[in-house]
């Protein structure tokens, strides 16, 4: 008896494992033929859409320590006024994101809309469906043009903009006060005087300069630095350019912080992060950060000036992340009407796009609007919504205000490009090699040569 | 009666059915999608799409970063296994001892095996900070250095580090793996040999070490395959910089499939891995059953 048991139970465990993986069946195989035919290419006018429930899985990048507190309740009030939309919103953190969104690319269970930063990958696989198959009237028009168009690949708009920050210099004024400076430096000449005047004056209790070439943003000093030195990624004729002779003594400045000892001591391993906690600890003086990177307990008397630069004119960088709109083909959802998907689509931007709720967001995250109804209302009334986290600090119209401003002057990374993350990757490495000690010039001519051929 | 005579004879391989097919399952179908995935074009996108030949293989095989990267996991395998051996296997013939307070020590010695790998290399990388972390405070407290000192100034400073970290949260499993190889020697041969004059190093190289073999082997053959494989410090530390000189074979491959979009490549360097380690268990397997037959 008890043999047979346990038998029993072999053949149960047997069956549990088959059933595991019973799941595999290849998504085209899974449609009926009214599905095949409802493609993402389907031409406008769109057929109706059906009664039956449409899910949307998104995916939301973590922009804070609070994100994944204020989307459930957008998903709870989204889910009230749409019956028919099933949303699922799963906020995924950028140290995570890449990884997560490549498997379920590589198994087939892609979300149906998914925000991360760059989309030219998608595009040259035939993933995404085109923004204007999904975005009504309405919101086009209340988009800041040059964000819409920021999106276009070969004469197509593949991506809406969900939010912008631009990059600026952060001075801890108190201690650059008590060590002589008196204004926020300028150029690199002054940049080297005043972190000489902070390491003279208070030793290794404070860094000087906070530096990141890590592997996840070395693209972003390579971008400050080189485009105050009158370099940059492309040349006039957008064509790479990365081994120009600005660059190369760009790659050199930053070099020599590293060498006089006024940077952080490990720019290879430190990224934003603990840079950002530094200075809002007030142990750092000075940095190229985020519009937002100030916590809002922190005690730093700071002002935010101009990247310090060569050219007479400063550069700022501006960063601008994408919704975007996975092909059914690829999706987890399957939803059996591609028609009723996309209204579906539709209804959530719009619902996010609306101008209070969108204005909310941006507050509570401390990044720049993309539409032009909410920049207007936050740079007059910011102080109607909170920030994210438990003091809920009403939000501050001077910030958007100042902010907004300096982003429309921002130069961008040129990541609408296939070889853009080549060259992201490439300047990182030429960054690395040479504040390791290679000559800059050779370097960055290898770099070019890999990329451009 | 005949089907009861069958039964019987499948009945083993009944019993074994559902450990084979969780074997298919989770060990021998991905391998099978590796090697498949090492000889496809793969998209940024990671989309397959079609078979490539040994173009990913080629691709790696002519980069310099890979053969420095090949060269760092050797080392780090020899160092981190060499030195946890020699280190778990002295303080297990400590533990070995009797004296006040052994259960105390021998759970304080758990606790790096005990803590999760990511946790210990977030507060090693804290630890040896140079502008904050509390080694350079301590030491500047104590008078022992005038100002901070940069321990991570180059590449191998961070690699040699990263090495440390790696000895220290192997060492737990050494020590236990000899010490229960230790704890099953009859005490006898002590008593005898002692009767006999031996010193502590004959009865060292003699008894204990002849005797423990096999539990030492056991513990280095694992170690090997699981520091080789091991992706958590480097990656925590510092995730192969600076510039790609610090790599193993797994965070390299990471970094090419999920930072560089090459997927295929990826794949490739998993596969050579997946080889050298085949062949290391593959020698560990031929002296194992040498071992076996001298001593029938």
């Amino acid at each position: 008896m008890k043999r047979a048991l346990a038998m029993l139970l072999a053949l149960v465990m047997v069956l549990a494992l088959a059933a595991c993986g019973g799941n595999n069946t290849p998504p085209a195989q899974n449609n009926t033929p009214s599905q095949s035919d409802s493609t993402p290419s389907t031409p406008d006018p769109a057929p109706a859409p059906s009664e039956e429930k449409v899910t949307l899985n998104v995916i939301i990048s973590q922009y804070g320590n609070y994100t994944q507190d204020w989307w459930p309740t957008f998903e709870k009030d989204f889910e009230d006024t749409y019956n028919n939309i099933d949303l699922n919103v799963e906020i995924v953190s950028w140290n995570d994101l890449y990884t997560v969104v490549g498997t379920r690319i590589g198994t087939q269970q892609a979300p149906d809309i998914l925000n991360i930063d760059t989309f030219a990958d998608y595009v040259a696989d035939d993933l995404l469906v085109p923004a204007e198959k999904y975005t009504s009237a309405e919101l086009k028009a209340k988009l800041i043009p040059s964000f819409w168009t920021a999106n276009e690949l070969d004469g197509t708009v593949w991506a809406l903009p969900i939010l912008a920050s631009c990059r600026a210099m952060f001075c801890n004024m108190d201690l650059l006060n008590e060590a002589g400076i008196t204004a926020p430096p300028t150029t690199w000449a002054e940049v080297d005087a005043a972190c000489q005047a902070i390491k003279d004056k208070f030793g290794d209790s404070i860094v000087p300069w906070g530096l990141d070439i890590s592997t996840d943003e070395g693209q972003a000093a390579f971008a400050y630095y080189t485009w105050n030195n009158g370099g940059g990624f492309v040349d006039a004729n957008g064509d790479w350019a990365l081994n120009s002779p600005q660059n190369a003594e760009a790659m050199t400045y930053i070099k020599s912080l590293i060498d006089n000892g006024y940077c952080n001591a490990n720019p290879y391993t430190d990224t934003r992060y603990p840079l950002q906690d530094a200075f809002n600890a007030g142990s750092q003086a000075m940095m190229i950060g985020a519009c937002n990177m100030m916590s809002a307990d922190s005690e730093v008397n700071y002002v935010v000036a101009d990247l310090p630069t060569q050219t007479g004119k400063p550069v700022s960088m501006g960063v601008c992340d994408r919704l975007m709109v996975f092909d059914s083909s690829i999706t987890a959802s399957k939803n059996a009407d591609e028609a009723a998907r996309l209204d579906a689509v539709s209804k959530f931007f719009d619902f996010f796009y609306d101008t209070n709720r969108y204005s909310e967001y941006m507050v509570y995250e401390g990044f720049l609007p993309v539409t032009t109804d909410s920049s207007e209302l936050l740079a007059k009334n910011a102080e109607q919504f909170v920030v994210g986290g438990p003091d809920k600090a009403p939000g501050n119209s001077e910030y958007f205000s100042n902010f907004s401003s300096i982003l429309l002057s921002c130069d961008f990374y040129p990541s609408s490009r296939a070889e853009w993350i080549d060259v992201k990757q490439g300047v990182i490495e030429a960054e690395q090699r040479i504040c390791q000690g290679e000559d800059a010039q050779a370097v960055l001519d290898e770099i070019q040569g890999r990329i451009a051929g | 009666m005949n089907n009861n005579r069958r039964l019987k004879q499948a009945e083993p391989y009944l019993w074994m059915l559902p450990s084979i097919l969780l074997m298919a399952v989770m060990i021998v179908i991905p391998i099978i999608t590796v090697f498949r995935l090492s000889m496809s074009e793969i998209s940024r996108a990671n989309i397959v799409k079609g078979f490539n030949n040994f173009e990913n293989f080629k691709e790696v095989l002519s980069s310099p970063t890979f053969w420095h990267t090949l060269q760092n996991t050797l080392v780090w395998t020899v160092v981190v296994v060499g030195f946890s051996t020699i280190i778990g296997f002295v303080l297990a013939l400590v533990l070995n001892q009797n004296f006040r307070g052994r259960k105390f020590v021998r759970a304080v010695v758990v606790f790096p095996w005990a803590t999760s790998l990511i946790i210990q290399s977030v507060i090693w990388k804290y630890i040896i900070s140079a502008d904050y972390g509390s080694l350079n405070v301590i030491l500047k407290k104590l008078g022992l250095i005038d100002s901070f000192v940069n321990w991570t100034n180059s590449a191998a400073a961070f690699f040699a580090w990263e090495c440390w970290v790696g000895v220290f949260v192997t060492i737990p499993f050494v020590t236990f793996c000899v010490l229960s190889g230790l704890q099953s020697i009859d005490t006898s041969y002590y008593e005898a040999a002692e009767m006999d004059g031996a010193t502590f190093w004959h009865r060292l190289f003699k008894i204990t070490l002849p005797l423990v073999r096999p539990s030492l082997t056991v513990s280095t053959v694992l170690n090997i395959i699981y520091v080789f494989n091991s992706f958590p410090i480097i990656w925590t530390i510092s995730k192969g910089d600076p510039a790609d000189k610090t790599h193993t074979l797994v965070t390299y491959l990471y970094k090419l499939s999920f930072y560089s979009g090459k997927s295929g490549q990826a794949a490739a360097v998993s596969v050579i891995g997946f080889i050298i380690l085949s062949i290391c268990a593959g020698i560990y397997m031929v002296l194992s059953l040498k071992g076996e037959e001298a001593d029938q």
